[in-house]
This record gives structure tokens, C-alpha cells and sequence, in this order.
């Protein structure tokens, strides 16, 4: 099953951890110059089936992922190595099938003076907010583009920081089929000014990046854009309690498979704002765009697989298992929308804050389609999302905390998930409760309702954690849609973690969703099994 | 074959390269502040030998960080009356969520400063797989860090710092 390379580069990583750890009894620290540190994680899943919530088994019943990372740095210098192992993949991790896989994905070496650092290898970077260009990772939900070539920094004066990029971007286990290159620069307007920084200055800073991607082309359209290249300007200014960040975007012609080989151009505007005062917070973004994938590969079937730019979806994260049934996905063909926060601490002391304060978070998300996809301000009537929410958490005393919740949704199914199911809307409450009987043993209970008369009918769920003596921890789950499939997706599990290892086990359904239990929150497929999870740092 | 086997090789060479006298320096990373200031996490590193500084790294949507800070923040002044050190925030929240990061801290009440990780280079530097995350950072070193978050597990954190030599 292992190749023969992929037994070779283990036993060299084992001769190395061997070594140090053999070092370290002897007090590493005494015989190494430099920083030596890594990371080992592994998720893996045995699968059973079940017809009912429709979990079936793949063709080999395990699913593994592995990650090793190692780096090292000495001084100016840092290099590193990442190691992945898929023994297959875990199911839906990656949107098109892939087969066993081992392999060195990342390697990298980086110099780095104070106004001066060069990498070379695979790298992670970001310009801006990410509208034209993001190089990231995100191991829950199976997301690497990191670029393979070079990146250089350089702060040439006190006010203008430049980032060059120029490579290929990773695609699953492999790398995309074109050629990438970027520049970033940004202008520190205050210190460009000789402005002296006092704690309430107001501070400006005004940026621009390009982009741009070759993808060879040998079909039959003339004057056909080989090339596709993007251009970004931001402005972001904030003082001591505000803040106003904006950013444009465009990008060229670009037919590729998700716009149905549109030759229009894309474009993207994003504001945001954010007003601060002691125990009060609110922000609010805006977000219109429309025809704005940008992908390594013209011929990409899904924007997960090697994108060039980051285009989340601006909505509020929820951990609860109910409201994770109806997320909100980006629609880069076009949409227009904002969400506001709103955060609010009753201080401790007066009434309704006791003790320790009252804790309130609300939050409103609201995006629609657009009338024509060549105006990024031609916003429809055509509903996609809503989401008004509200949370409210109060500690009583040193034992007790509890949290209230509730939402309303509006989600378009035929657009989210373009399936026929329609349109949904839905309520759901949620109670939460966090007891520590003693020292270090706790219980935590969270109990929800989503009512829908839509799709397939109301929810509840009950989720009980204890934690009997640390580091030990068990939990039981049970999510029940008594709407109209009258399934149970029940879930039990424990965790050890001591220092930064931590080992969890698991036995239950899931349905696809964000799942946050003892402390982590990670995607999940759809599966009915054993799930077993570890992770560990280390460092000298 | 002969390439995977010859990086594994070049990385040994480089760490066995360097045996000798003790040091121990982070990399240059430099990160901003919700306060807006840019702090060098080599240099944060490097003043632990003065006091030692924590770093709890946690995101707005991870609500298990979000607890273990509230907790901490309710206890942090009466805790460092105890053994002085220097708690600081580090938010891996990316551009998704990153504009929420001040305003939420603030609305919080929390007394302590953040830092701001959009693109994760600092967690993925010092290798952190998995929000929450506490490291105690001691002589320019660290000495402690703990992952995921269960209730009391502040406990065990503030006696650490206790009786850290």
C-alpha cells in the first residue's frame, strides 16, 4: 500500500524525531541553535451503512487523513516540509473522487531580513480581503491552494510594504495547469505624512493588487482570453473606536465552466464599518459581486478545487446543530447583500448584569440576487438568504452560566443547493446550560427547536457534555427531525487531551455540517460509523 | 523517489547542521493589533524573559475559545496580582469574520489586547492544528501549551503559571 519513496521519507522522519527526542532528554535546548517544532494530525472513519439517513460504504471501509508537518528555524533562516496521506481520503473531503495518496506536498525555504524576506517553495499568502487572491488552508474542510514558486516581501521605505507572488497553485494532491503572478502594495497614508502616532490618531492606509493567470488555450476561439488578470484598490481607515475598510475589485474575461463561458467581466465591491465604545461593538459589511470565480483552471467543476481569490460567505458562524441545516454559500455568479453585528456587555454590577454581566451578540444577514450580471448595483428582488439572530448569555455565579438563543432563517434552496425543494423559513430557540459542580468537573447542556413547515419538516436536538476530571471528556448528542423523516442522528463520544495531544473517539450519524464538541469544531460528511480523531504539537 | 528521499535529506543535514550552543529565537512575524499597533512576534517571544507572556489563539465562531476567554477574562486582574504575566489574544479569524474580531472584544468587555492572524502565518508557524489554543511562552521559549478547551481547564493554566520556575 506504501510506496517505496513514501516508506523512505517516514523512516527519515522517524530517524529525525528519534533523534531530537532522544536529545531532548539530554536537554535538547543545550545542543540545538534554532527553533525546531511540527505537527501530527490524523482523522480517521470506519463506515457502516444506513439506508435510512442515506450513509452508504464505500468501496473500502476506512478513511484516513494524515497530516506531519515540520519546521525549522534558525535565525534569518526557516524551512520547512508538510506530508499528507490520504489511505483513501475520508468520504467528502475532497469534491471529486481520489484515490490513495501519500505525498511531500509542501517544502519551502525563507530568508528574512527586517524589511526584506524571500520564500521560495509552496507558500500561503493574501492580498487585501482576499477578492482577487488567497493562498490558504483549512484542513476541516479540505482546502489547500497554497503556491508553488516564490514570494518576496519588501518594505522599500517606512510607508509602502510590496508582496510579490509568482507560481502555480495547488490542485487536490497536484497543481493546477497554469501559471500565476501578483503584486501587492500598500501605503501607510500617515506615515507617508510624517504623522506622529498618538493612541487616538486616525490611521490610513490605501492598497492595490493585480493579478494575473495563464492557463494555455488551443480551441478554436479566436482572441480568446488566455490570460485572465485582476486588479484590486482598498482603503481602509480607522481611529481609536472606528473603522471603515473598502475594496474593489475587477477581473477580466474570463469563460470558464461555472459562468456557462460567460466573456463578461467580474466585479466586486466590499465595505465595511465598525463603531466601538466600552462594552459595545457593532460593525456592518456590505457586499455586492457578480461573475467572480477565479480559479487556477478555466475548467474547474467545483470553486473549492484551486482557487486563485477567497469569496466567503458574509453570514454569522452558528454552532448550533439546527441552524447548521440551512448555511448560506456564496453565489459568485452574482449576489448583493450586508450583514450587521451588534454587541453588547450589561455591565456587572447594575441589575440586569449581576455579578459577572450580561452578554448579548445579534447579528442580521440579508443577501439578494442581481437584476443584470454586468451591474454589480442592479440588486433584485430575488430573496437568497436571511438570517436574524440573537444570543444573550449570563453567568450567575461561579457555577453557572447559561445562554438563550434565537433565529429566523430565509434560505433558498433552489439557489443555494439548486435543487427544486424551493424556499424554506424557519425558527428556531435554543437553551443552553454550563455547570461546574467542583473543580474541573463540569456539565454542559444545550437543547434546540427549529420549527419549519418547509423541506423536510421541523428539528430538535439535546446535546449533553461532561467532564468528570480533566483531561478526560464524554459527550452524547442527539439531533431528531420530527417534521417528516422521523430520523434520529445520534452521536456519543469521549476525548483525552494532555498538554497539546489530544485523542478523540466517536460513534453515531452525522449529517454534512459543522460539528463542535469538546473544544473543536470541525466539517463533517454525512456517515454513519466510528470516527477517531488525533492531533499533537511539539516543539524544543 | 529519489526527490522525496534527497528534501528528506536536505532537511535532516540542516538540523543536524546546526547542533551547538543554546539558543532558541522565533521567526519575525509581525501581526497587527486591534488596537492597531504591529507587534513582532519574535520580539513579543524575546520579552518573556522578562515577564512571561500567554497567547490563547481562538476565532469569534469558535465558541469553546470564546468561553475559555470569557472565563479568563472575569479572573485575569486577580490572577496576575498573583504572578504577573501578559495575556494576549490571538485571533485566527480570516477575512470571513476578521471585521467582527474589535467590535466583538469590545462589546465583550474583554481587558486584554488581540492580535490579528488573518491568514493564519502565525498558527501555522508555531504548528496549531485546532482552535482553542494556549501557549505559555517563557525565556524567549515555550514552555507549556494546551489544546481544545473543557470547563476548569483555566484552572490547570493559572496553576501552571503559578509555579512555572
Amino acid at each position: 500500500m506504501f510506496t517505496s519513496s513514501f516508506k523512505k521519507t517516514i523512516t527519515l522522519f522517524i530517524v529525525i524525531i528519534c533523534f531530537h527526542n532522544n536529545l531532548s532528554a539530554q536537554n535538547i535546548n543545550q545542543y540545538i541553535k534554532g527553533h525546531f517544532n511540527g505537527s501530527i494530525e490524523n482523522y480517521s472513519q470506519y463506515y457502516m451503512r444506513d439506508e435510512e439517513i442515506g450513509a452508504y460504504i464505500p468501496p473500502d471501509r476506512y478513511g484516513s487523513n494524515t497530516f506531519l508537518k515540520l519546521d525549522y528555524n534558525y535565525g534569518k533562516f526557516s524551512t520547512g516540509i508538510q506530508l499528507e496521506s490520504y489511505m483513501p481520503p475520508i468520504l467528502g473531503y475532497f469534491p471529486v473522487p481520489v484515490s490513495n495518496q501519500n505525498k511531500i506536498v509542501n517544502k519551502y525555504f525563507k530568508y528574512t531580513e527586517d524589511k526584506f524576506s524571500v520564500q521560495i517553495g509552496d507558500f500561503y499568502e493574501q492580498f487585501g480581503s482576499g477578492l482577487i487572491f488567497r493562498a490558504y488552508e483549512n484542513r476541516q474542510i479540505g482546502i489547500n491552494n497554497a503556491m508553488e514558486g516564490i514570494n518576496v516581501h519588501v518594505d522599500p521605505t517606512s510607508f509602502l510594504k510590496m508582496k510579490i507572488v509568482y507560481g502555480r497553485t495547488r490542485k487536490i494532491m497536484d497543481y493546477a495547469n497554469s501559471v500565476s503572478r501578483g503584486m501587492d502594495a500598500e501605503i501607510d497614508v500617515n506615515n507617508l505624512l510624517g504623522i506622529k502616532e498618538k493612541d487616538k490618531t486616525t490611521h490610513v492606509t490605501l492598497g492595490g493588487s493585480y493579478m494575473s493567470r495563464y492557463e494555455e488555450y488551443t480551441g478554436p476561439i479566436v482572441d480568446f482570453p488566455a490570460s485572465v488578470a485582476a486588479v484590486a484598490a482598498r482603503l481602509d481607515i480607522s481611529s481609536n473606536n472606528f473603522t471603515l475598510s473598502s475594496e474593489y475589485a475587477e477581473k477580466g474575461k474570463d469563460p470558464n465552466l461555472l459562468n456557462n463561458q460567460s466573456f463578461d467581466k467580474g466585479k466586486a465591491l466590499q465595505v465595511n464599518t465598525s463603531y466601538t465604545k466600552n462594552n459595545f461593538g457593532a460593525t456592518a459589511t456590505f457586499r455586492t459581486l457578480t461573475n467572480m470565480n477565479y480559479a487556477a483552471e478555466r475548467e474547474t467543476e467545483f470553486t473549492s478545487i484551486s482557487p486563485l481569490n477567497f469569496l466567503p460567505a458574509l453570514t454569522k458562524q452558528h454552532d448550533y446543530l439546527t441552524s447548521n441545516i440551512y448555511v448560506y454559500a456564496t453565489q459568485v455568479k452574482g449576489e448583493a447583500g450586508f450583514q450587521a453585528d451588534v454587541y453588547y456587555n450589561i455591565k456587572s454590577g447594575t441589575k440586569l448584569g449581576g455579578k459577572y454581566g450580561t452578554k448579548i451578540a445579534a447579528n442580521f444577514s440579508y443577501y439578494n440576487g442581481l437584476d443584470d450580471s454586468t451591474d454589480i448595483f442592479s440588486i433584485s428582488d430575488k430573496k437568497y438568504y436571511r438570517d436574524a439572530n440573537i444570543e444573550i448569555k449570563k453567568k450567575w455565579n461561579k457555577k453557572l452560566e447559561t445562554t438563550f438563543a434565537y433565529q429566523h432563517i430565509f434560505y433558498n434552496a433552489s439557489v443555494i443547493q439548486a435543487v427544486s425543494e424551493g424556499e424554506v423559513n424557519a425558527d428556531m430557540i435554543a437553551a443552553g446550560f454550563l455547570y461546574k459542580f467542583a473543580a474541573k468537573k463540569s456539565v454542559r447542556v444545550k437543547l434546540e427547536n427549529l420549527t419549519t413547515k418547509d423541506d423536510k419538516g421541523s428539528w430538535a436536538s439535546a446535546l449533553t457534555e461532561f467532564s468528570f476530571s480533566s483531561p478526560y471528556a464524554f459527550f452524547v448528542s442527539d439531533l431528531y427531525n420530527y417534521g417528516s423523516t422521523k430520523i434520529h442522528y445520534y452521536n456519543l463520544g469521549a476525548s483525552v487531551t494532555k498538554k497539546s495531544t489530544r485523542f478523540s473517539l466517536g460513534f453515531g450519524k452525522q449529517r454534512a455540517g459543522l460539528f463542535c464538541v469538546g473544544g473543536v469544531c470541525r466539517f463533517v460528511p454525512a456517515s454513519y460509523g466510528f470516527t477517531a480523531s488525533l492531533t499533537t504539537s511539539f516543539a524544543n | 523517489m529519489k526527490k522525496t528521499a534527497r528534501i528528506g535529506l536536505l532537511f535532516y543535514l540542516l538540523l543536524t547542521a546546526n547542533l551547538g550552543k543554546a539558543q532558541s529565537d522565533f521567526p519575525s512575524i509581525k501581526l497587527k493589533s486591534v488596537s492597531g499597533k504591529l507587534i513582532d512576534f519574535a520580539d513579543l517571544a524575546a520579552s518573556s524573559k522578562d515577564t512571561m507572556v500567554v497567547l490563547s489563539f481562538w476565532a469569534t465562531w469558535c465558541i469553546p475559545c470564546v468561553t475559555e476567554l470569557e472565563t479568563i477574562n472575569d479572573v485575569l486582574e486577580e490572577k496576575q496580582a498573583i504572578r504577573p504575566f501578559k495575556f494576549i489574544g490571538v485571533s485566527i479569524d480570516d477575512s470571513r469574520t476578521s471585521q467582527r474580531v474589535k467590535p466583538f472584544i469590545k462589546g465583550k468587555g474583554w481587558k486584554f489586547d488581540v492580535l490579528m492572524d488573518i491568514n493564519s502565518d502565525l498558527k501555522r508557524e508555531l504548528n496549531i492544528t485546532d482552535v482553542p489554543h494556549v501557549l505559555i511562552l517563557k525565556d524567549n521559549k515555550i514552555v507549556y501549551r494546551h489544546t481544545g478547551y473543557i470547563a476548569g481547564e483555566e484552572d490547570n493554566l493559572f496553576e501552571i503559571i503559578k509555579t512555572l520556575n
